[in-house]
């Protein structure tokens, strides 16, 4: 990844696209970790809410602690809090003082065409970055009623659980699954009302 | 770092970010107005295909997802599914036309325009529940005319990077500012994303409108490859290592007419060796119609030269 853009005048739409992808990128990929459980990267992960709260895909955890890695070096523990299965969300929390939180965004205002880009680990190559657009926001075939937000992102084994983002950086959806050549993300909105449910079972615990 | 370089580059980085969400609103916009004049068709089992409302009631698909010839509907953008009738088919260049009542809806703003290598594009399609898909990348490779394994002309060679999804073939090939610039398909080489130009979608759209198909050169005859042997072709001077062996003739068919037999190895047309059937295919354009084709044949193990007046391919019914 680029650490310096330099913006040059009159350098033309296709450098600014250029320039402009690669920072968003970079933001987007400060709050995007990996996830290693057990021995090997198992997928990635977004920082979605202070203190430490650690979204990711419920196929992606599967033992009660994780080791977790930040692209800035750190690495750190985090416990598995809760996992839904049924939703493939699962939500980690970690200790780690000062983790860069991500910004959320809302996927209710998603439109077919907008431009949209994924973080994570493909393949266990941390800091990755790809760029697509919106294909559609819907139901897929054998996949039930739920809506997908499918995209025309290259993502790959260990993308999973990171981030989907709009144009602005903001998180929009979790990449979840590739099916029929396109990304497959769960919405934003379907996080936030899964970790609404999590906190409501915490506090009646 | 001074403070000044701070602001600098923080400017920088909002100029940045506003580009790139400018870009994301003009992408978005093209899909919907593009979106516009693209149609699902229900020609197949389960998952409807795309097209394109090419001229008011008339819209073009791939011909290969068009699985039937009865019983079609097509869903518009305004939300209501008609009943369309196929008007023809054209599988040289993987396009059908269906004809259906538009009623107060328009027609795609089509642009012919030469499009170039790097030209940013999206595919925009239309499918399961009549939602709108689109995926975005750029031409991949442009270049001059060229045509298809079965002898279709198209004027433009376009190859797309764009990502191939269910819906991607008859999808429409837009430009970043929302106009139709070419019909994608899958179906004409190889599974590769291709667009076909509006130059040769609106040739194809007349003649299937006029005549419901697309004049075909025929000669009457089923073939097969054939290499041919060392001995013979060292005798003959023959530099072609194939031919095609006629395994059929049709005896009222032009070939039969001019006295070709079963057994003949075809090994020339107007010069241009026979390696295989796509290479007679691609011979037989509609402009050879009632042309006399010389025809060099193998027979009993000696060459001779026989001309064939070319038919027209009859109609066939699926």
């Amino acid at each position: 990844m680029a650490a310096n853009v330099a913006w040059r005048e009159g350098s033309g739409a296709s450098a600014l696209f250029d320039a402009a992808l690669a920072t968003v990128g970079q933001k987007l990929s400060q709050s995007t970790v990996q996830i290693i459980d057990g021995r090997r990267g198992a997928g990635s992960g977004v920082i979605w809410r202070a203190p430490g709260w650690i979204v990711t895909n419920a196929h992606v955890v599967r033992t009660p602690r994780v080791k977790v890695h930040l692209p800035d070096g750190r690495k750190f523990d985090a416990e598995l809090v809760a996992r839904d299965p049924d939703n493939d969300l699962a939500v980690l929390r970690a200790d780690e003082p000062d983790l860069p939180i991500a910004e959320i965004g809302s996927s209710t205002e998603l439109r077919v065409g907008e431009l949209v880009i994924a973080a994570g680990c493909p393949y266990g190559l941390r800091g990755s970055v790809s760029a697509g657009v919106v294909h559609a926001i819907g139901p897929v075939g054998a996949l039930g009623d739920r809506l997908w937000i499918q995209a025309d992102l290259e993502l790959a084994p260990g993308n999973s659980g990171g981030p989907l983002a709009n144009a602005r950086g903001c998180v929009i959806g979790i990449n979840t699954m590739i099916a029929g050549g396109l990304g497959l993300a769960i919405p934003s909105r379907d996080v936030e009302q899964f970790l609404r449910r999590v906190m409501l079972q915490k506090r009646a615990a | 770092m001074s403070s000044s370089s701070d602001s600098a580059s923080a400017s920088n980085r909002a100029s940045t970010a506003a580009a790139l969400v400018a870009l994301s609103n003009d992408l978005a916009n093209a899909a919907e107005r593009a979106g516009q004049g693209v149609v699902a068709i229900h020609a197949r089992h389960r998952v409807p295909s795309s097209g394109i409302h090419w001229q008011k009631g008339a819209a073009v698909a791939a011909d290969h997802t068009v699985k039937r010839d009865e019983d079609i509907q097509i869903s518009l953008p305004d939300g209501r599914t008609v009943a369309a009738t196929l008007a023809g088919r054209d599988p040289s260049t993987d396009i059908a036309v269906l004809k259906f009542e538009a009623g107060s809806l328009a027609p795609s703003e089509v642009l012919d325009s030469s499009l170039r290598v790097g030209n940013l594009v999206l595919a925009v399609s239309r499918t399961e529940g009549n939602h709108l898909g689109a995926s975005f990348g750029a031409i991949s490779a442009a270049g001059g005319a060229w045509r298809t394994w079965r002898g279709g002309q198209i004027d433009q060679f376009v190859r797309l990077d764009v990502a191939i999804y269910v819906g991607f073939s008859g999808s429409a090939l837009v430009d970043p500012q929302g106009r139709v610039v070419g019909l994608n398909t899958s179906g004409l080489a190889r599974g590769l994303a291709m667009a076909i130009p509006p130059s040769t979608v609106n040739r194809v759209v007349q003649d299937l409108l006029s005549k419901g198909h697309v004049s075909r050169g025929f000669l009457g005859i089923g073939m097969q490859p054939v290499r041919l042997p060392e001995d013979l072709r060292g005798r003959l001077k023959l530099s072609a290592e194939t031919g095609a062996i006629l395994v059929s003739v049709e005896p009222d068919g032009p070939a039969g007419q001019a006295g070709l037999m079963l057994g003949d190895v075809l090994l020339a047309l107007d010069g241009q060796p026979i390696r295989d059937t796509d290479d007679i295919q691609a011979h037989l354009g509609p402009e050879k119609i009632g042309k006399a084709v010389a025809a060099s044949v193998l027979r009993g193990g000696a060459s001779l030269q026989v001309s064939i007046q070319v038919g027209e391919r009859p109609r066939r019914g699926r």
